[in-house]
């Protein structure tokens, strides 16, 4: 057991026999009886997204979840199935997937999740890269300040197709680097 | 045959010796006559209590007192079941409500509300704590924030219904305050002085703010309830600080008053020209009072309280520079040394400015609705 006020980002938590991850932590001071603690949290077994406020001393069971590499192999309604190096496969619900939707590709690298021996999501790398599919040319004149443009990156699944904000001289074909934890554009890569 | 009321249960444990049990009272009653509901107040220190409320009695277990059940909270061991657990349970302060209790709220059908009512502060976030919802780590059992504040974003302040009616009756019939203050045992010299009612912790630096007035040119008279900056008030009288004692010197007189209940509490801020309060109580009864104010905060680690006190400063009084400077040295929240003479003179020349914000403030205030009231529609969305 852990209190609120030792517990980080990242860490699962066990709350009403369901685990958590803590995606966000706001610490606020000056209760008398100590700090307050706001968490943004997300149920891993339903992706459900839920904010909660905390004593500083209210105590949480702190999981250690497992985790495998695995690959993407395919979609087979309403699942998503991957595979480890021994061919095992594990089927994930849509809902568990949350952002990674938006970057599944086939053959695309991964770690699973398990909770209670069952995969409940995946984890993505911090930094994937992926090719524009389609992007507007650059309108001349309009660079001013901090400009961007739409940009569709590819992706396996035609229904969680993702737009990134990209700046101006990002051109159709152009590879470019994606930040997962905030689904934001990072750079070009050039070969 | 009428329905059942609606039960509520406040756990108060005394931390700062009449604020905490001066708010739970005050709502406690408040809830009870204006609303109708049952209310239990679970109190562990019936001695404080008894401060604020002469009609407690100390060696019982349960009473009622104005309608209100009392129950003298005696520890985390007892046991309760289902059918003790009212429909809302509020734990004040955060204070930790008996395991026992929060196992039979488990058992109960249906669940109750818990609600953790928390400290009074001007900080922003706790527009973004208000409410939300705090789930238990092993039972089902949700228990919500609520947070008093100062905006419609927050619960706002306790309030009772006829406070203002009764506070301009008070003052709109010439006589009033001057029996009140002749009540305390305040001869006419001394009613006819500038008015200042002083209510601090101990490490007010009251001494050097005594100087300043014995040594000033306008007359004033200090109200000090028995037990409070008694090192100071003492070495001023040069005697000991039981109520009833008073010396003059120069042109201050400090009178030691006896510890009164709420009501008079109220009264006597409306009578004097300025209050210093200290803690959250006191500090919410001046504003509503409408008079100038000078707040002592609750001292915190690594003082957390300076943060507190200039976010309350920035909201109430961030154009009036001399109010700042005093309640910012008032609570050593300045490096500088103070110059309390100049602090004192600074004050006086704003005080048209400052009563006429005292006024200002409080239609801001009332505004928001007062606390019980929204506490209750709170409680209500979540039934």
């Amino acid at each position: 057991m852990k209190p609120a006020k030792e517990i980080r980002v990242g860490n699962i938590i066990m709350v009403d026999e369901k685990p958590f991850i803590v995606l966000r932590s706001d610490v606020n001071g000056s209760s008398r009886t100590g700090f307050t603690y706001k968490w943004k949290m997300k149920n891993l077994l339903t992706n459900a997204p839920l904010e909660n406020v905390f004593r500083g001393d209210d105590k949480f069971d702190v999981v250690v979840l497992d985790k495998k590499p695995v690959t993407y192999s395919y979609f087979a309604d309403p699942l998503y199935v991957f595979m480890d190096e021994e061919y095992n496969q594990f089927e994930i619900e849509e809902e568990n997937l949350g952002d990674a939707l938006h970057y599944l590709k086939d053959g695309m690298a991964c770690e699973a999740v398990f909770y209670d021996g069952k995969a409940i999501s995946v984890e993505l790398p911090t930094t994937i890269a992926r090719q524009v599919v389609y992007s507007e040319p650059a309108v001349k004149g309009n660079t001013s300040g901090n400009v961007l443009k739409e940009a569709k990156i590819e992706n396996a699944i035609e229904a969680h197709q993702h737009i990134v904000m990209v700046p101006l001289f990002v051109s159709q074909d152009d590879t470019i680097e994606i930040d997962t934890r905030t689904n934001e554009y990072k750079r070009v890569v050039r070969n | 045959m009428s329905a059942s009321p609606l039960t509520l249960a406040i756990f108060c444990k005394v931390v700062d010796n009449y604020g905490d049990i001066g708010i739970c009272w005050r709502l406690a009653r408040q809830l009870q006559r204006e609303h109708g509901v049952a209310v239990t107040l679970w109190v562990d220190d019936l001695a404080s209590f008894r401060r604020i409320c002469p009609a407690v009695d100390t060696d019982k277990a349960g009473q009622v007192v104005e309608n209100v059940a009392v129950r003298h909270w005696r520890g985390q061991d007892d046991d309760y079941a289902p059918g003790d657990i009212a429909d809302i349970v509020i734990e004040f302060f955060a204070c930790d409500i008996p395991p026992r209790y929060i196992e039979a709220m488990t058992q109960r059908m249906p669940r109750p509300v818990w609600l953790n009512l928390e400290g009074l502060t001007a900080e922003d976030w706790v527009e973004g704590c208000h409410r939300l919802p705090s789930m238990h780590p092993r039972l089902k059992l949700t228990k919500h924030f609520f947070f008093p504040g100062f905006t419609a974003q927050t619960g706002g302040l306790l309030r009772e219904a006829g406070l203002e009616e009764e506070r301009q009756r008070f003052l709109g019939q010439p006589g009033q305050a001057r029996d009140f203050l002749r009540g305390l045992g305040l001869p006419d010299a001394e009613i006819d002085a500038l008015k200042v009612s002083l209510f601090c912790y101990p490490h007010a630096p009251v001494a050097a703010l005594f100087a300043a007035w014995q040594h000033g040119s306008e007359k004033l008279t200090c109200l000090v309830p028995e037990g409070v900056a008694a090192e100071a008030v003492a070495a001023f009288l040069g005697a000991p600080a039981g109520a009833g004692a008073v010396a003059t010197r120069g042109a201050l007189t400090v009178r030691v008053l006896p510890f009164v209940p709420q009501p008079d509490y109220d009264r006597l801020l409306w009578a004097c020209d300025l209050n210093f309060v200290r803690g959250e109580d006191s500090w919410v009864r001046a504003q509503w009072a409408g008079k100038p104010f000078v707040w002592h905060i609750y001292p915190q680690d690594e003082n957390l309280h300076h943060k507190k006190l200039k976010a309350f400063l920035n909201r109430y009084a961030a154009d009036i520079a001399s109010l700042q400077d005093v309640m910012l040295h008032w609570n050593g929240a300045l490096a500088t040394a103070a110059d309390w003479p100049a602090l004192w003179s600074a004050l006086q020349a704003d005080r048209d400015r400052i009563e006429a914000r005292s006024s200002e403030w409080q239609a801001r205030m009332l505004a928001n609705g007062d606390l019980a009231s929204n506490l209750l529609v709170f409680a209500a969305s979540l039934r």
